[in-house]
């Protein structure tokens, strides 16, 4: 129960007040940003409209307080569809403003910098879509240098720093490199001999899928149905993470292609991480097509906002390419 | 103690290596006096009997530099791994292939053609190509001939040290020395004169840091600002992604970092680092704007696996191991067994 006495009355001014804010109480509760928001499919209790009407309301530190505020990544899916207009990511950054200002922090983990070995060469800090991470100049070991430093209050873990990270320096526990070629490699998968090496019937395909990318619970579910023999998933956070090392390096073992499913033009969850994932694959097809090798072994293909099922075509297209392009190695 | 037996040998290299070492000047009499130089063909009169003369295990250090191209090579190799206690790959051919290497994209028979018989500056109208016996009246001819691929020293025979740089840098190279002489060399198989980090770390340049650059310049295209982070002024720089030890000479005379250096501690391929901190250094809003960014970086492969490609995926992915040491189509004649010892 919401005691009406517990209400401060003051916080929708302090909230519009606050640039990004000013919209604050166009909201009319209709829900379409919760039925869009992503960020559901991983945390259900992350519901936009509540934010904003438990803000409109007054219930000042139980917004302030709670984890959910730090959840939009402002991927603005919600913005052209809200019948209101409203910037939903900006009234969020308004809020977490505020909390900010009261000493609240998002909850971690966050990427650790390895300031050992860190040169400060600001790959991430180019990197990261939220400009979250600044170099500082500081005393590691007894030595003046200037290295990365994480912004926890930007930072939305998207993982783009850890694979940008020419050195190895950046790190996110629960997308660690470790981590991932751990599931690309699981129960022996990448030492299987592949089908241009002659030891399977058909291609064998990696893919690392954006888990923005898919749109429903249903669609996750029956996409993992699918690994088998011949289909490996490895899931990131977003196809930004994708490490061109770790595309090559499947490639000479068991994986006759590796296919990168990331979000559409313009639906990133990260604002710029397809971008990013797609660059990689296409300059990596460009080698491939530098050195003679097929370059369909490496693809890049966008699952949007509207897509379902996508993926085992997407699959069985690169099959298809592959067998039709290279010449077996008997 | 007696006096160390050092050796140093350049299998295919330009001989920049062997002029980095001569560059120690002064230092070289320092070496003279704690260590004898038992074999060195670019600087001393040794043969390759007098190597053979020696007994196994008799040099104590040797500084292989070079990449292993040709028969001669990988023979003088396994010879020379026989004859050392440490076998050093000094320099970024022996240690990662190199330049040389880069042959290999395209293969050696390929390299063979276009160096007789189409690059603009041969003459060669009769179509010689070189063989490996040729019958002359004075009596026959032997070269050795070219393997398929272009192989590092530690593809051929196991490396205890890898020194890397094209070529390594003269006060490296003295530290490398010193560690020899003092017997202070580090547990096997690490590198040696190197600085932590990379090379960013020795660069005086500004960065900016959020800038994000639209296309990019080839170094004659452009005069860059010497004191601004090459990267953000769009020029590419394989700085982030090479180790430190150079002191970041290119970059002070005003050009890109190339990457001779290798990979940095701990990074398997040092093209796939690059091309990851590259693809982060540029803004591109669609799949267009992509597009077009990523049509001014010319010959990625080239430019991203400068210094490295023998060493890299990529080479594995092109070319069977088990193939790369036999002698290539252009010049094989049946008698490999024969010319080999």
């Amino acid at each position: 129960m919401i005691r009406s006495d517990e209400l401060d009355r003051s916080f929708v001014q302090e909230v519009m007040a606050e640039p990004g804010g000013e919209h604050l109480i166009t909201c009319w509760s209709c829900g379409t940003c919760a039925a869009t928001c992503l960020v559901r499919r991983f945390d259900p209790s992350f519901n936009p409209r509540l934010i904003l009407h438990k803000a409109g309301l007054g219930l000042r530190e139980e917004v302030l307080s709670s984890e959910e505020i730090w959840q939009c990544s402002a991927c603005d899916l919600c913005y052209p569809r809200c019948p209101k207009q409203i910037h939903i990511s900006e009234v969020m950054k308004a809020i977490r403003n505020i909390a900010i200002r009261e000493g609240y922090e998002p909850p971690g983990p966050f990427p650790e910098v390895d300031e050992q070995i860190c040169s400060g060469c600001a790959v991430c800090t180019r990197a990261c879509p939220y400009e979250a991470i600044e170099r500082v100049t500081k005393v590691v070991d007894g030595e003046e240098r200037t290295v990365a430093q994480v912004t926890k209050t930007l930072c939305m873990k998207c993982g783009i720093c850890v694979a940008a990270c020419p050195s190895g320096a950046m790190n996110l526990e629960s997308i660690s490199d470790r981590e991932l070629i751990s599931r690309m490699g699981a129960g022996g998968w990448l030492e299987k001999p592949g089908y241009l090496q002659g030891g399977a019937e058909e291609p064998r395909i990696l893919a690392f899928v954006c888990q923005w990318s898919i749109h429903s619970d249903r669609e996750w579910e029956k996409i993992r149905g699918l690994e088998s023999d011949q289909l490996r998933i490895v899931n990131l956070s977003c196809s930004g993470r994708v490490d061109p090392a770790m595309i090559l390096m499947a490639l000479t073992k068991g994986a006759d292609g590796v296919l990168v499913v990331g979000c559409k033009e313009g639906e990133c969850h990260y604002q710029r991480g397809t971008y990013l994932g797609r660059s990689k694959v296409a300059l990596l097809e460009q080698m491939l097509e530098q050195l003679g090798i097929a370059k369909s072994r490496v693809r890049f293909a966008e699952s949007g906002s509207l897509d379902r099922f996508l993926f085992p075509r997407l699959v069985r297209e690169m099959v298809e390419e592959i067998k039709a392009s290279v010449p077996v190695v008997a | 103690m007696g006096k160390l037996n050092l050796a140093v040998y350049w299998a295919s290299s330009c001989g920049g290596c062997d002029i980095a070492i001569v560059e120690l000047g002064e230092h070289l009499l320092e070496l003279a006096q704690v260590a004898d130089i038992v074999f060195w063909p670019a600087a001393t009169d040794f043969k390759y009997d007098d190597v053979e003369a020696m007994e196994d295990g008799a040099i104590d250090v040797t500084l292989f530099n070079g990449s292993i191209r040709t028969e001669e090579d990988e023979h003088i190799a396994r010879l020379l791994r026989r004859k050392s206690k440490v076998l050093v790959a000094f320099g970024s051919c022996s240690m990662e292939g190199c330049i040389p290497s880069l042959s290999n994209i395209k293969g050696i028979d390929y390299a063979l053609n276009r160096a007789m018989f189409e690059n603009p500056s041969t003459v060669n109208p009769e179509k010689v190509l070189p063989q490996r016996r040729f019958g002359m009246p004075e009596g026959e001819l032997i070269l050795p001939g070219l393997c398929n691929q272009v192989r590092t020293l530690a593809q051929v025979v196991p490396v205890d040290y890898k020194v890397p740089g094209c070529p390594p840098h003269y006060e490296q190279v003295w530290k490398v020395m010193t560690a020899i002489i003092e017997n202070k060399l580090p547990s096997r198989g690490g590198l040696l004169g190197v600085d932590s980090r990379t090379v960013c770390d020795q660069c005086p340049r500004k960065r900016e840091g959020k800038i994000r650059v639209e296309r990019f310049f080839r170094p004659h295209e452009i005069v860059p600002d010497p004191d601004r982070c090459l990267l953000e002024q769009g020029i590419l720089c394989a700085g982030p992604a090479t180790h430190a030890g150079c002191g970041a000479l290119c970059i002070e005379a005003n050009m890109p970092c190339r990457g001779c250096y290798g990979p940095p501690d701990g990074v398997v391929d040092q093209g796939a680092a690059l091309l990851g901190a590259i693809v982060a250094s540029f803004e591109g809003k669609s799949d267009a704007e992509i597009r077009q960014v990523l049509s001014t970086i010319v010959d990625p492969l080239g430019t991203f696996y400068r210094f490295s490609f023998a060493d890299s995926f990529l080479q594995q992915l092109k070319a069977n191991p088990e193939e790369a040491g036999r002698i290539c189509a252009s010049q094989a004649d049946g008698s490999e067994e024969e010319v080999e010892q």
